[in-house]
């Protein structure tokens, strides 16, 4: 499932639960109540990131990137695998959101995603470099790791802005 | 979780019926042609989400189904923002074009949604005899991947990996308005709607 995005200009595009570890530029779209999850090697410019759906994988193994836990744990161990130094890697995060004012679902599902990234990073001492998360839109990242791991954001009226 | 081909076609029936009372509603409403394209049924992985629903700029208004079908499920009436400007204004007689969307445009999608979406589950609910009602709607000017991944978030969805995406496409070629109607049953009320299709279709 993991993807390995090249050096080319090509956009690998990581949806829901997924993840993908390399140079090349990746990108989540439509992150509503989902966080993406990028941590990048300061060092090498090689990063990954992790389209994150639910705070806690209470033991599931599989689809690492679709839970907070299981997401940093596998981008790490995919990192390291790459040759990074644990000590190089600075994470960044977007969405969160709450999309819906009046909806009977799972209302802060965003929320409880990013306080288990946070607390996840914490334990793993990797700090976090920025975030835009929260609020009630949905926005789209592309990250580039070989350009110092800029993230664009993107939100649905057009507007974007770099974190 | 897997669809046979009788079921496909079945579910792809039941919502030919919902989408053309839906649509009758809309032709109604902007005393036009509605064009329908035959319901498209897919059983996506989570991940390719996004092959199906963008991050366009788009109005959806949001239902969730209750009543005699286990779990409920949403639909979901999508309609790009441009189209939503040109239907507004349909309604209205209005005719600018490049203006940002006001509260007129969203009471205006609240009613559409609200007749359009009744007439659907009503269709489906009588042909398949149970009682299935619309929530009040919910609606959202945002991009429509961020609103499917939340809705999808908030079923049961520790172990599944896998949407069923009921999609009808209705146009409106002369006032150039697209929408699209969705529905995404949770897994036990596409149990539901399967057993009794079944019931139906045994002689």
């Amino acid at each position: 499932m993991e993807k390995t995005p090249n050096d080319r200009n090509e956009v690998v595009i990581v949806g829901i639960g997924d993840l993908a570890v390399g140079r090349g530029v990746m990108s989540s779209i439509g992150l509503g109540s989902c966080v993406g999850l990028v941590i990048h090697d300061r060092e090498r410019g090689v990063g990954g990131l992790a389209h994150v759906m639910l705070p806690d994988s209470g033991g599931r193994t599989k689809r690492p990137g679709k839970f907070a836990d299981t997401a940093i744990e596998a981008l790490v161990a995919g990192l390291i695998q790459q040759g990074c130094r644990k000590t190089q890697l600075v994470a960044k995060m977007v969405g969160g959101a709450a999309m819906f004012k009046t909806f009977s679902g799972n209302l802060n599902i965003g929320e409880r995603n990013i306080t288990a990234i946070k607390e996840n990073l914490k334990q793993k001492n990797i700090p976090l470099k920025a975030e835009c998360v929260g609020g009630s839109v949905g926005r789209t990242l592309t990250y580039y790791p070989s350009d110092g791991g800029k993230v664009v954001v993107k939100l649905a009226d057009g507007k974007k802005n770099e974190i | 979780m897997d669809l046979s081909h009788t079921q496909r076609d079945a579910l792809r029936e039941l919502g030919n019926i919902g989408a053309a009372h839906a649509a009758t509603t809309l032709s109604t409403m902007l005393m036009s042609n509605i064009e329908m394209d035959v319901p498209e049924i897919h059983l996506i992985d989570i991940s390719k989400v996004y092959e199906h629903v963008g991050d366009e700029l788009a109005a959806l208004v949001l239902f969730q189904i209750t009543g005699e079908v286990s779990g409920g499920g949403y639909v979901l009436l999508h309609i790009p923002k441009n189209s939503v400007i040109r239907l507004t204004n349909a309604m209205l007689g209005m005719t600018e074009l490049d203006r940002d969307l006001t509260e007129m445009d969203e009471s205006a999608l609240l009613e559409i949604g609200n007749i359009m979406v009744s007439a659907f589950l009503d269709a489906t609910a009588s042909l398949l005899d149970v009682i299935m009602l619309p929530s009040p709607p919910t609606l959202i000017v945002d991009m429509p991947h961020a609103a499917f991944q939340t809705i999808i978030t908030a079923q049961d969805t520790f172990d599944i990996n896998e949407v069923v995406l009921f999609r009808t496409e209705l146009k409106s070629d002369q006032h150039k308005i697209t929408s699209n109607l969705f529905l995404l049953p949770n897994p036990p009320m596409l149990t539901d709607i399967l057993e009794m299709l079944d019931k139906l279709l045994t002689p």
